[in-house]
This record gives structure tokens, C-alpha cells and sequence, in this order.
């Protein structure tokens, strides 16, 4: 017990050297934690990782394919769903003459062999230029893209690109226009809907025009074929329902085709439907007479007016092809066309009614359909005067445009209400525009067996055909050449309605210059031309529109013909 | 004591497996979902393979070729208002087969043989000869199968051709058929006149017909 024990009291210099200890010790478990809370913070992000995309993550096997088939534009159908535009993946062929590796001489001969549209020099000057990218070919056909590819060239870039397809070529061309380079809308449909065709949330669906491709192509060959009968430089024409404002068929000749649009001429390019404004004549005079009955100037379809030979007014001079001579009533001026008893209608009418009569018809204005190439009305403007009036009345000295016509047919014969054309078809998403009254339904009543009398006896008799009730006016007008009216060349127009005992479809042809044939004993006038062409199309159209030909059904023809002197059988 | 030690161990042993079997559920969800995803995918590819094939034969069989190939050799032309029917009746009236003369007068030979056999057989009989058997029955059947354009001919000749050989045994036949040759005669000419009127329907159902109709023509 006594003895001394040294280790009670430590010396101080072993003191020391256990707190040294102690603290290294101290410090290396802190270090060690440190590393141990570093390694257990990285394998808990692993493992935490790990759970998560077992949990939440992709597969392995994912493909990075979009599961629905979007388009990388909308597709464009006409009304029974057939495909009018379409955008599928095409091969596109491009060169890259930085990765070129191979001899640029050599492959320049290949490539001059496989796509002729350039020579081997030129190939040579790009595959030596310094520019980063060329295209050579879009649009390749699958044949070309192999042989491309068997070159092994690896500057040569296969690549698949989205492509605006038009599956009917020229058909509705005008209609749907077409994308420039970077798939943007450069005419017609393309360009009007070129937000709801491009925009993600919308380009799924397809847009439904209210083109019949049936139609259409009936009329593009009616028309064709009546162009190049009467060697004519252009044609139009236009189909439309006249109670919901649908553009069934409207088509504008010389054409072009829309895969191709890069290589026609503006003059193919031109939409004569909607973008030119023609004087149209005699298809005027309906108008006319129909603003005169409602405005109380005419008050029965047999009134009398006196046509002279020559009718001498403010200065100027009326003439007509036909001069009657006597005294006509206003169904015999419609029957003969007669600008001398148009005048006078026009004349009691007055500018102001006519003014406001246009106005409300829309003629005044651009017309109105969502295509964006719309031309504008040329009216008399600040000289138009009261000989203005009577030219107007029989349709001169007022410019509009085809499409304006139809619409105009449509107003006045749907029972007076006018609505505004449409290229969309009508149904649950797309409502019928909401109309105007610009004529009384008595008014376009009484039109109906006046315009079916101009085709049964007056000039519209080649218009005619059997069983389908046609109803319409011829309109010749003088085209002007030069600032001055020609005497030889013409815009020949007829425009109708159709089947005329319950109107349904209003359409009109046009042909723009045409020349006498033996058929026509030299006349250049529509009764000749443009009527015959007119009843071809309807009789080829209408059945397809679910018209039935029926000969034993007319428009009450009792209100006007007993208003129709023989002598005007000629 | 044991049981409690092994509590945990036990009790861990249970969490780990349920996770195991919820990691296992997940990965079989994750395996069927891939495969969905598979199924799904190909129904993409095959629906843009219609749409490209569509696309490709609507491009070949635009309405502007369609067009082209009507007006080369298809030659249909828009129904003119004549052609539309109004109901079942009309329809009716139309197909109704109309009396056809030119076929009824053949009948009168080819069922010839068979009514005044007698006197056709025993000629026949009797000069034992093929050659007038033959040509009549030529003759027969040229007018039965109403080829017009060589019914004329063989008729003129041949009958010139064998009366010599067998000319006395065969005027009595023929004095004694002339009044059914006579309408043969008229036969010919008639089918002329009445060109389109059914020569493929004289061929099939002229047999059959003929004998009905022949019979209410007969007295």
C-alpha cells in the first residue's frame, strides 16, 4: 500500500504526451467521419439515384419516337376527305465540302453523272468552295438517294426532311397555294392558314375545305377544254352554294402546279378568281333589275320601256347588239340583253340607290373570302355620274371580281341575304356566316323565271341544259387593251344558277379572250363561248352536287312570259 | 431472449423482401409498359406506312389522271337527264325485254327439224348422204347462233353446191321446207335492221325462248 505508485501521478512530460495523443486521435475520427460522411453522402445520392429511376425512370428500350402522328404541317382535305396537301418525309441530298475526304475531281464527274443539273465543273467549284452547306437536291427519289449513298462519300449528307406533297397536282392549285423553302404558306390556303396549319396544338387536325375535288376537277377540265376550243388566253370559274357561301370548285386557268410552284409564271400564278377584277358585262343586269323591283322603280316584269336603236343621253350614246326598235317590256330587255332598256332602269334607279344596293352586295369592297389575294373594285369612283349609273347598270365602268359575281348570284337568289364566301367547309366547328338582306325574298323570287327565261328563249339558250333548270346571263364585255376598249377582243362570262325552281348552286365561267371558231359563225360573243362550256359543266357537275335532272320541273315561267313578244324568236 | 434478438433481424429480413417484391412489381409494370410502348410505336410506323401508301396511290390515281385515262379509252361521259329514273316502276319499264322479231324468225328453223321431221328425216334417209345433213344443219346453226355477216353467203352457195349431187331426194324436202325457209330469208335481212338489239342474249337464251315464242306465232 505504501509503496509508491508512480503511475498514480503521471510525469509531466508523459502527460503530455497522452493529450497529444488524445487530440491526434481526436482529430483523425473527425477526419475519418468527415471521409465516412462524404462517402455514405455519395453512395446515398447513387442509391437514391438508383431508386428513383427505378421508380420513375424511362426503360431501357425507349425509343425517341413522338407516339402520335403529328404532322410537321397540317394536312389540307378537301370536303369528302380526300387529300389536297400533305407533308410526308422526303430525301433530301446536301453537300458539306468541308467532310468531303475523297478526290474531289472524280467525285465531281459522279455527281454530274447522277444529278445532270449541274456539270462537273460547277460540282467541282462547290465541292472546292468554301461554303459550309449546299443543297443539291430536295425531294429525291429513293433511287437517286442509293446511288448517293453507294458513293460512300461522307460529305455527302442524306437527310430526311418534312415536304409539302400536293397529291392532285394542279387541282384547286389557286385554292391551296403553296410553302416556300422553309415551309411557310406563300399563296392561297397555305398562306391564310398558315398559323392554324403550323401551330403544334392545331396541325394535328386536318383542315377541311369546302372544295369538292370532284367539282373542282370537272370544272378545271370543262373549262380547259372550252379554253383551248376557243384558243382563249385564260379562263375562271367558280361554283358556289348559295345558302351557306361554300366555295365548291374554284379554279383559274392557265394553271400551275403548286410541287413545282418555283418554276411558272406570274401569269399561272395569278388567281383570276379572287385577285383579278374584270368588267363582266352583262352579267350586271340582274343586279340592276333586281335593285329596281325592290326599290319600287320597276314594279312588274312586263313594265315598258322604249328601246330605240340608238339611245342619245347625257352626251353620250347607248348601242345595243340587238336594237329593238319599239317598245320592250323588262323581260324582253333582260331576254335580249338590251343596254338601252338596262339605261333607263339604271337611270330611274339612280346613283345613290346603286351605290348603296353595291355596297350592301359587298362589290364595293374586297371580297370577302379568307384567301389573302383579293383584288379591289374598280368603280367610276368621284366621276361616277348619272351616265356612270347607266353603265354601271349594264355592267361597264365597274371592275369586280369573279368571285364577287358568284357571291353576288348567291345573294340574290338564296332569297335576298347576303353572306360572305367561304373556302372552309360548313358544319359543326364552322358555322354559317351570318347574312345581310340586301333584296326582298319577293324580289328574288320574281328573278328566278327571268333569269331561266334568258336561258330558254333569249341569249343564254346555248347555256342550257336538259333537265337541270339553269338559269343565268351571258355578260360580253370589250377588254381593254391599251387604256381604250378593244372592238375585237373580249371577256366573255355567263353566270347561273342552278336548278332555277329551288336555286342551290350559283357558278360562274369565264373566259378571258376567246376566238371565233367555225362553230361560233364567227362570233366572239358568251352565248357562243362561254354558254356552251357552261351547260357541259353543269350537266357533268350537278349530279355529283345531288341536283337531279328533272324535265318536267321549271320556275313559274307564268309571270314572265306573257310579257315576251314572238318577234324576239330569232 | 432469442426472439427478441431476432426481432430486428427478422423485422428487417420482412422490409427488405417487401421492398424486393415492390421493386420487382415496379419492374414488371416498367417491363409491360416498354412493351405497350413497343406495340404503340408500331401501330405509329404502320399508320405512317398507310399514309404513305395512301399518299402514293392517291398521287398515282389523281382526278386529273383519272381524268386522262376516261378521256383515252374509258369514254364515260355525265348521265344525260333521260338516263335518271324516278322509282322502281320506270326502272322496271326499262329493262323489260323488248319484243325482238328478228330472233323469233330463227326459231322457226332450228326447232324445224324436230316438227316436220317426218319429211326432213326420210329425205335424209333416203339419199343416205351426209353432205345435205350437213350443210342443212350448218345452215342451222349459223342462223341459231345468228352470225350475220356468214349466214348470207354460206346459205348462197352451198345449196347450189350439194342439189346437184342429191337432187332429187332433196327438192321434195325443200318444196316441202320453203315455207320455212321463206322466214329465214327475212331473218337475214332483219337482224341487220335491228343491229344492236341483243345478239349475245339470242345466243344463250334464244333456244329457250324461242320455242315459247315461237308457239303463240305459229297460228
Amino acid at each position: 500500500m505504501n509503496a509508491p505508485t508512480p503511475a498514480l501521478v503521471a510525469r509531466p512530460e508523459r502527460l503530455r504526451l497522452v493529450g497529444q495523443r488524445r487530440k491526434l486521435l481526436a482529430l483523425m475520427h473527425q477526419r475519418l467521419m468527415i471521409g465516412l460522411l462524404v462517402y455514405g453522402f455519395i453512395v446515398a445520392v447513387i442509391v437514391f439515384r438508383l431508386v428513383y429511376l427505378a421508380a420513375f425512370g424511362d426503360h431501357a428500350g425507349r425509343k425517341g419516337m413522338a407516339l402520335s402522328l403529328v404532322p410537321e404541317r397540317g394536312d389540307i382535305i378537301d370536303r369528302d376527305g380526300q387529300p389536297l396537301a400533305r407533308t410526308i418525309d422526303a430525301w433530301t441530298i446536301a453537300l458539306q465540302p468541308g467532310k468531303v475526304i475523297g478526290d474531289k475531281l472524280d467525285l465531281a464527274r459522279r455527281l454530274a453523272l447522277l444529278m445532270p443539273e449541274n456539270d462537273a465543273a460547277q460540282y467541282h467549284a462547290m465541292l472546292v468552295s468554301k461554303r459550309p452547306f449546299y443543297y443539291l437536291r430536295r425531294r429525291a427519289a429513293p433511287q437517286l438517294v442509293a446511288a448517293i449513298n453507294a458513293l460512300g462519300e461522307p460529305g455527302l449528307a442524306l437527310q430526311r426532311e418534312p415536304d409539302r406533297l400536293y397529291p392532285q397536282t394542279t387541282l384547286a392549285a389557286h385554292v391551296l397555294g403553296w410553302t416556300d423553302v422553309d415551309g411557310h404558306g406563300s399563296a392561297g390556303v397555305e398562306r391564310a392558314f398558315d398559323e392554324r396549319l403550323s401551330s403544334p396544338a392545331t396541325r394535328g387536325e386536318p383542315l377541311t375545305l369546302s372544295i369538292s375535288g370532284k367539282v373542282q376537277q370537272a370544272l378545271e377540265h370543262e373549262l380547259s377544254t372550252a379554253m383551248q376550243k376557243f384558243s382563249a388566253i385564260g379562263a375562271a370559274g367558280v361554283v358556289m352554294d348559295i345558302h351557306t357561301g361554300e366555295v365548291i370548285a374554284m379554279t383559274s386557268l392557265p394553271s400551275f402546279n403548286p410541287n413545282v410552284a418555283g418554276s411558272s409564271t406570274p401569269d399561272q400564278l395569278f388567281n383570276r378568281i379572287t385577285n383579278g377584277v374584270y368588267e363582266l358585262g352583262s352579267t350586271f343586269k340582274p343586279f340592276t333589275v333586281a335593285m329596281a323591283m325592290d326599290s319600287g322603280v320597276v314594279k312588274s316584269v312586263g313594265q315598258i320601256y322604249n328601246c330605240p336603236n340608238e339611245l342619245h343621253v347625257y352626251g353620250q350614246t347607248v348601242h345595243d347588239t340587238h336594237p329593238f326598235g319599239r317598245a320592250c317590256s323588262v323581260a324582253e330587255i333582260m331576254m335580249e340583253s338590251s343596254n338601252i332598256g338596262m339605261a333607263q332602269i339604271a337611270d330611274q334607279l339612280g346613283r345613290d340607290r346603286q351605290k348603296a344596293f353595291l355596297k350592301k352586295m359587298g362589290f364595293l369592297d374586297k371580297v370577302a373570302i379568307e384567301l389573302k389575294e383579293r383584288g379591289r373594285t374598280l368603280t367610276p369612283g368621284s366621276r361616277w355620274g348619272p351616265f356612270e349609273t347607266m353603265t354601271v347598270g349594264f355592267g361597264q365602268g365597274i371592275a369586280v371580281t369573279p368571285l364577287h359575281l358568284a357571291t353576288g348570284y348567291a345573294t340574290l337568289f338564296n332569297g335576298g341575304i347576303y353572306r360572305p364566301a367561304t373556302i372552309l367547309k360548313v358544319d359543326a366547328n364552322h358555322k354559317v356566316a351570318p347574312g345581310r338582306r340586301v333584296f326582298t325574298e319577293e324580289t328574288s323570287y320574281k328573278m328566278r323565271s327571268l333569269l331561266r327565261l334568258v336561258v330558254t328563249k333569249g341569249t343564254g339558250r346555248k347555256a342550257d341544259a336538259p333537265g337541270y333548270r339553269i338559269g343565268g346571263k351571258t355578260g360580253t364585255a370589250q377588254k381593254i387593251i391599251g387604256g381604250r376598249y378593244s372592238n375585237s377582243v373580249n371577256i366573255t362570262s355567263f353566270a347561273g344558277v342552278f336548278p332555277m325552281d329551288e336555286p342551290r348552286y350559283a357558278m360562274v365561267m369565264m373566259l378571258d379572250a376567246p376566238r371565233a371558231t367555225s362553230e361560233t359563225f364567227g362570233f366572239t360573243t358568251a352565248g357562243w363561248n362561254v354558254a356552251p362550256a357552261f351547260s357541259v359543266a353543269v350537266s357533268r357537275i350537278a349530279p355529283m352536287l345531288g341536283v337531279r335532272p328533272d324535265k318536267r320541273r321549271e320556275p313559274n315561267m307564268a309571270e314572265v312570259l306573257p310579257f315576251v313578244h314572238d318577234k324576239a324568236e330569232r | 431472449m432469442s426472439a427478441r434478438g431476432f426481432r430486428s433481424v427478422i423485422m428487417t429480413g420482412a422490409v427488405a423482401s417487401a421492398a424486393l417484391g415492390c421493386y420487382l412489381i415496379s419492374l414488371r409494370v416498367a417491363f409491360e409498359r416498354a412493351e405497350l410502348e413497343g406495340v404503340e410505336t408500331k401501330i405509329v410506323l404502320a399508320q405512317r406506312d398507310i399514309r404513305l401508301l395512301e399518299t402514293e396511290i392517291g398521287t398515282r390515281g389523281r382526278l386529273a389522271q383519272l381524268e386522262r385515262w376516261n378521256l383515252k379509252a374509258i369514254q364515260l361521259s355525265a348521265p344525260t337527264a333521260d338516263q335518271f329514273v324516278d322509282n322502281g316502276f320506270q326502272l322496271a319499264t326499262l329493262v323489260k325485254p323488248d319484243a325482238k322479231p328478228a330472233v323469233e324468225v330463227p326459231v322457226v328453223l332450228a326447232s324445224l327439224p324436230r316438227e316436220t321431221a317426218p319429211a326432213r328425216a326420210e329425205s335424209i334417209d333416203d339419199s343416205g348422204a351426209p353432205p345435205p345433213a350437213s350443210n342443212s344443219a350448218g345452215d342451222l346453226m349459223h342462223v341459231a347462233s345468228y352470225r350475220r355477216p356468214a349466214s348470207p353467203a354460206p346459205r348462197l352457195a352451198p345449196p347450189t353446191k350439194p342439189n346437184p349431187a342429191v337432187a332429187a331426194t332433196i327438192v321434195p324436202a325443200k318444196t316441202l321446207a320453203k315455207p320455212a325457209t321463206k322466214p329465214v330469208k327475212t331473218a337475214t335481212a332483219d337482224p341487220l335492221a335491228a343491229l344492236p338489239s341483243g345478239a349475245s342474249k339470242a345466243k344463250g337464251s334464244g333456244i329457250a325462248t324461242k320455242r315459247s315464242t315461237k308457239e303463240p306465232g305459229s297460228p
